[in-house]
């Protein structure tokens, strides 16, 4: 059992607004094993990513139990929190969000500052050859096309080593060729590295390939039938 | 009560910054200007110095020319000499010029006003010290170098004091006992003409370049 | 990679903005620096000037000053004489260690001032002159002949003025009186360049003064006697004891009000400097919420941060601090000038005093005010969630 390493028990998300409470996330389980690679799907406002940041320890849950790597988060603090992500989780966004005023390698080197890690410019340098920016680690995020920046993303994510990948919509905002190319990559990662990685995806053919699809509707996980939208 | 010394030091003070404007420059330009040259309409300012227009040369030329040599304390060539070029509407009609002059007594400020060909229109002392400053300043004195030029004053031995022949040599010292500061006056006259021809003539100066002459 | 660069680098995105910023920090860096190199400079100059006058206490004749001034400056005598007794009796003090006999005499001279007319001041001196005041040194010629000849010693200003040297003749106007010229001193920068000096007696004789005097300057041994020296003084009749140090006081009064206001002004620019800095610093992180949100989601905490915009805005004040201390160097004269215009009473000599202490000092006032100025935009900044910042932030 000690290979799970995500372990959520009747999770739930609530937003309270002033005019309504919005359930976002609705008394979801999953345990998620290392190795595999899930892919969250559903239709937009099912809760996708909400339920990505809240595994990622990125938002806090309203409700439920929520075990990382054997710990409980439940209860943590962002101040906690913060100390679980570092080196145990890397995010890739659909936007990349690179900060532009870095370099390609200087963005990838950014979370072994904030890890207080010995320079590792080397492995930056080694991660940006592997996802084929070897030629481009001087170039500023406005510089390179879209593609190339959610390598660049990808890239950083994996500089601290994570135990588990998370990516919301990684190839969201790519075209198709630069989007099989950004699949492939992490697929590539999932198999031959044995990286865990837990994705969202709008992309039926994605999904298909990931281990396994958890679907969502209105914030509950729900059989694959039920989520006709995407059958 | 301690006020006093304050005002005292005030007005000290005061003293040593109008002993410090040294210079020929004129008192009151615009009212001076007015009075020499009443039909004038304006007026340019330039500073010159022997440094500036010629150098060490050009004070030995000056200084052969005058026939005495300079005052090594107070006739350095780094003295600005200031001319107030006298206009009527664009014309040049004359040249307002000063020299300070070492004097029996003190210090003399010797002012002339020329027309534009060189010629003495006026003459005045702007400072005289001496117990006989009256007969000095006293028109009927002052006005006997109206006319004169440089070269009524090629005569004058300044060394000597005295001119063999010319209207230079006519005229008489005014004075009983300040015969030193009479050929002061002579002297200071002389160096004034030959300081406005040779910077007139020096392209340094910035003084010629107006034309008018 | 360091955070140095990281926050350097988010300066230089918006050059503009940084530098207006900087740029505010710098005027205020130099308005302040300018003040304090001003205060320190007067006081400095002010203090050299009256330790120039080589006396700590001056015992003058009686009389309400504000007249004897007034009448000095329209060229009448108007001075207060008293009796040379007093010196006698003055002088065998033993807690004297210099005094000095003065006789200030005025004469009118309608060739100064640029022919509008002005007062010539001639002081008859004795030997002890030069002994109080060592810098008195002789450009030419030397000492009097003897105490009663009809000579003069000039100062360098007044010697310049009348193109005078040792041998030369000097005619004083109002008592119609030829003196020869036997030395002249160096320039003192002090109102001394300006007067005339005659022995003591021969001034006496022919401003028809006999037996009196318009001052005594006195050194005491030990300072800390004035008190004592000045109470026993007291009860002399005519005579009033003026010491320096009160003079001085009285003079620091007198602008103590243009200090005021100067002071303000730098209050002011430091206060507008800061908020500029808020502001930019402020604008700057919420147009990088997004980034902020980012760089908390790969591992930056609270306080990294935090760290990052604090760096921000030091930076912002460091280099404005290091601008605003070349500014105010660069434009002493510039201050100088203004200044003396402006105040009611200018000691000769350097009035802005600029410290390399002063420069250190406001630079590091600049570095705190930026840390000041950073708290809360970083605080602000480290205060988002990572979560919201990233999906709100759109």
């Amino acid at each position: 059992m000690d290979d799970i390493l995500i372990k959520a028990e009747n999770i739930s998300k609530v937003y309270r607004l002033p005019a309504e409470v919005i359930r976002a996330v609705r008394d979801v389980d999953l345990e998620i094993r290392a190795g595999e690679f899930i892919a969250i799907m559903g239709p937009s406002g099912s809760g996708k990513t909400t339920l990505l940041d809240i595994l990622g320890c990125l938002d806090r849950i309203s409700s439920g139990k929520l075990g990382i790597l054997g710990r409980d988060v439940s209860r943590l603090k962002e101040s906690s929190l913060v100390g679980i992500r570092r080196g145990n989780m890397g995010f890739v966004f659909q936007d990349f969000l690179l900060i532009p005023t870095l370099t390609a390698l200087e963005n990838v080197e950014l979370p072994l500052l904030f890890a207080r890690l010995p320079s590792g410019r080397r492995k930056a340098i080694g991660l940006l050859q592997k996802v084929g920016l070897g030629h481009r680690m001087g170039h500023l995020p406005k510089q390179l096309s879209g593609g190339e920046r959610q390598r660049v993303a990808i890239a950083r994510a994996l500089v601290t080593s994570p135990k588990i990948l998370f990516a919301d919509e990684p190839t969201g905002n790519l075209d198709t060729k630069s989007g099989d190319q950004v699949f492939h990559i992490l697929k590539g990662l999932n198999q031959k590295d044995g990286l865990t990685i837990v994705l969202t995806t709008h992309n039926n053919k994605l999904g298909s390939q990931a281990g396994r699809v958890v679907y969502l509707k209105d914030g509950s996980v729900v059989p694959r039938e039920e989520s006709s939208l995407y059958a | 009560m301690f006020r006093s010394v304050l005002v005292l030091l005030f007005f000290a003070n005061l003293c040593a910054n109008a002993f410090a404007a040294v210079g020929c420059s004129l008192n009151d330009p615009d009212r001076d200007v007015k009075r020499l040259f009443p039909e004038s309409t304006g007026y340019r300012t330039t500073f010159v110095t022997i440094k500036e227009a010629g150098g060490e040369a050009l004070e030995r030329d000056i200084e052969e020319r005058l026939g005495d040599k300079f005052d090594t304390v107070y006739e350095s060539p780094d003295v600005p000499y200031a001319y107030y070029t006298v206009l009527k509407g664009k014309d040049v009609i004359g040249r307002i010029h000063g020299v300070n002059q070492k004097g029996q007594y003190g210090g003399l400020q010797l002012i002339l006003a020329t027309d534009p060909a060189g010629r003495i229109v006026g003459f005045y002392y702007q400072k005289i010290s001496s117990p006989e400053s009256a007969v000095f300043r006293n028109k009927a004195f002052t006005d006997l170098f109206k006319g004169l030029s440089l070269e009524d004053f090629s005569a004058y031995d300044v060394k000597e004091g005295a001119a063999n022949e010319g209207r230079v040599s006519k005229i008489q010292d005014p004075s009983k006992n300040s015969g030193e500061d009479f050929r002061a006056t002579l002297r200071g006259i002389k160096k004034n003409l030959i300081l406005l021809d040779v910077f007139l003539h020096a392209p340094e100066s910035g003084l010629g370049k107006e034309g008018g002459k | 990679m360091t955070w140095l660069s990281v926050a350097f680098k988010n300066l230089a995105r918006k050059k503009v903005r940084s530098l207006l910023t900087i740029g505010g920090v710098a005027i205020a860096v130099a308005v302040l620096v300018s003040l304090l190199g001003f205060d320190a400079g007067y006081q400095r100059a002010l203090t050299g000037n009256i330790d120039k006058m080589g006396y700590q206490v001056l015992v003058t004749a009686k009389g309400c000053p504000y007249e004897a001034a007034t009448l000095m400056l329209q060229g009448g005598g108007g001075l207060r004489y008293m009796d040379e007794a007093i010196y006698e009796k003055i002088v065998k003090d033993p807690r004297i260690e210099k005094i000095t006999p003065q006789l200030v005499a005025t004469a009118f001279d309608k060739e100064r001032q640029g022919g509008q007319g002005g007062v010539v001041l001639y002081m008859g001196i004795d030997p002890s002159y030069l002994a109080l005041k060592p810098w008195a040194t002789f450009k030419t010629g030397g000492w009097f002949s003897g105490d009663e000849a009809d000579e003069a010693i000039m100062g360098y200003e007044v010697a310049e003025l009348e193109q005078r040297l040792p041998g030369d003749q000097i005619f004083i106007p109002n008592v119609d009186k030829v003196l020869k010229v036997v030395g002249i001193f160096n320039r003192t920068g002090t109102q001394d360049d300006g007067v005339i000096f005659l022995p003591l007696k021969t001034a006496q004789r022919i401003f028809g003064l006999p037996g009196k005097l318009t001052g005594i300057g006195i050194k005491l041994k030990d300072l800390g006697t004035l008190g004592d020296f000045e109470e026993d003084l007291y009860n002399e009749p005519g005579i009033q004891v003026i010491s320096m140090a009160q003079v001085k006081g009285t003079i620091f009064n007198l602008i103590a009000s243009a200090r005021t206001m100067t002071n303000a002004v730098a209050l002011i620019a430091v206060v507008i400097a800061v908020i500029g800095v808020i502001n930019t610093i402020l604008m700057s992180v919420f147009e990088r919420t997004k980034e902020i949100g980012v760089m908390k989601a790969i591992g930056a905490s609270r306080l990294d941060i935090f760290r990052i915009i604090w760096m921000e805005t030091t930076l912002i004040c460091l280099i404005g601090g290091i601008a605003g201390d070349m500014m105010a160097i660069a434009g002493t004269h510039a201050v100088e000038f203004i200044l003396r215009r402006v105040l009611p009473y200018a000691p000769s000599g350097q009035l802005v005093f600029i410290t390399l202490r002063l420069l250190g000092i406001s630079f590091i006032g600049a570095v705190i005010m930026g840390l000041i100025a950073g708290i809360y935009p970083a605080f602000r900044a480290s205060s988002m969630r990572p979560v919201e910042a990233i999906r709100l932030g759109d």
